[in-house]
């Protein structure tokens, strides 16, 4: 495992690094900001937060993206950085993907019990009404 | 902090207010019926109301055939929405008073008319049922959760008495009972994830009497526990440390 580590070299600059633990803890603490204004369920919350702190996590340890890199089969941990980002976004987009289509087939079916829930039965009919021929409108014979 | 045999209500004594008992229920066909009799029993001036969340079993029908109000949720939305169901419909509804215990029959009844006491007479807005409460001799053949269990139960409580300053026996417990102003306080926001902590959190920050009593808990009759995977513990400690970040709000309008 050292020998390929030692193999792909750490390319990321003291700047980059600084930049992306900066952005990595913004995000985190923004993530936490949104639950205590209860603006994001907790529930929602757990892949953003593996994100913002797998951030910081590789801006100050690159040792784990050369890693990330050699498992990737890249030379470059520029390029690991950036795999595992898209992954992290990829997998969070999915989530939320799935979440969408079950929140969409259950407001279907809340209009859905509403509308029952909310259907008036027919109007009594008087026996007047009854005797008398009914005008037809729109109905087929 | 404690109450004992002190408050013990006679059954010809009724509460002072209107009282709603409730019972969230996910696929509890086998023991609902049993609570729900057991209830109207023991408190026969109390309306029953069994929040059926989503279940794929009977337990709507077996419910409201044993003689409580029944809301079906049309999917399982998990305890705390439940629990918020309970609590809307004690604030709609105009209750002064409300509880609500499991459905599966871990809780006795007894237990419960106890718990109810203390809020109808005004000794606490909130009463907490305590499993551990070190006054509390559980009998045997009682209650006896396992270790993963207990270590996560402590775990939680430490957090709590840490975030919250005030120390609490049984943070997860299934069995409470609300005044008026708990009520409006829960009805508001109820937390689907973890909302029995939140609510605690909540509680002490806008400043609720809180009283803690010791209750007894029978073992499960039929199901099984919803409380396991691991990230379980992760959403946790999200929920209370995020919870001692927020400050009170002091609400109390009704919604």
């Amino acid at each position: 495992m050292l020998a390929a580590v030692s193999q792909t070299s750490v390319h990321l600059t003291l700047q980059s690094r600084v930049l992306a633990a900066l952005l990595g803890l913004g995000f985190t603490i923004a993530i936490l900001e949104l639950i205590r204004r209860h603006k994001l369920q907790e529930r929602y919350t757990a892949l953003w937060l593996l994100v913002g702190i797998g951030l910081v996590l590789c801006a100050v340890f690159p040792q784990l993206l050369a890693v990330a890199a050699d498992a990737l089969g890249v030379r470059d941990t520029n390029v690991a950085l950036f795999a595992v980002l898209i992954g992290g976004l990829v997998l969070v987009v999915l989530h939320l993907t799935v979440v969408v289509s079950k929140q969409s087939e259950q407001i279907t079916r809340l209009a859905q019990e509403l509308a029952i829930a909310r259907a008036e039965p027919p109007p009594a009919v008087e026996e007047e009404e009854l005797a008398a021929p009914q005008p037809r409108v729109g109905i087929m014979p | 902090m404690t109450v004992q045999e002190s408050s013990e209500i006679t059954p010809e004594r009724q509460p002072p207010g209107r009282t709603l008992v409730f019972m969230p229920a996910f696929n509890e066909e086998f023991t609902v019926a049993e609570v729900v009799r057991s209830v109207r029993a023991e408190l026969p001036a109390v309306d029953v109301l069994v929040i059926d969340d989503g279940s794929s079993d009977g337990t709507a029908h077996v419910a409201r055939r044993a003689g409580a109000r029944v809301a079906s949720l049309p999917f399982n939305q998990g305890l705390g929405a439940a629990l918020h169901t309970g609590y809307l419909v004690a604030l709609r509804g105009g209750y002064d008073y409300c509880a609500h215990l499991d459905a599966d029959g871990q809780h006795p009844v007894g237990e419960l008319r106890r718990l109810l006491a203390t809020v109808w007479e005004e000794r606490c807005d909130l009463a907490l049922g305590s499993r551990y409460h070190p006054d509390g001799t559980p009998p045997a053949g009682g209650y006896q959760p396992t270790l993963a269990r207990r270590i996560g139960i402590s775990l939680f409580r430490r957090l709590l008495t840490l975030t919250c300053g005030t120390s609490f026996t049984d943070t997860t417990s299934g069995l409470r009972a609300a005044n008026r102003r708990a009520i409006a306080l829960f009805a508001h926001r109820y937390q689907p994830d973890f909302g029995e902590l939140e609510s605690l959190q909540r509680s002490v920050r806008e400043g609720l009497r809180i009283m803690e009593v010791p209750v007894r808990m029978l073992p499960r009759i039929a199901g099984s526990s919803k409380i396991t995977a691991p990230h379980f513990v992760f959403k946790g400690l999200l929920v209370v440390f995020v919870g001692a970040l927020r400050r009170a709000e002091h609400q109390e309008r009704p919604c």
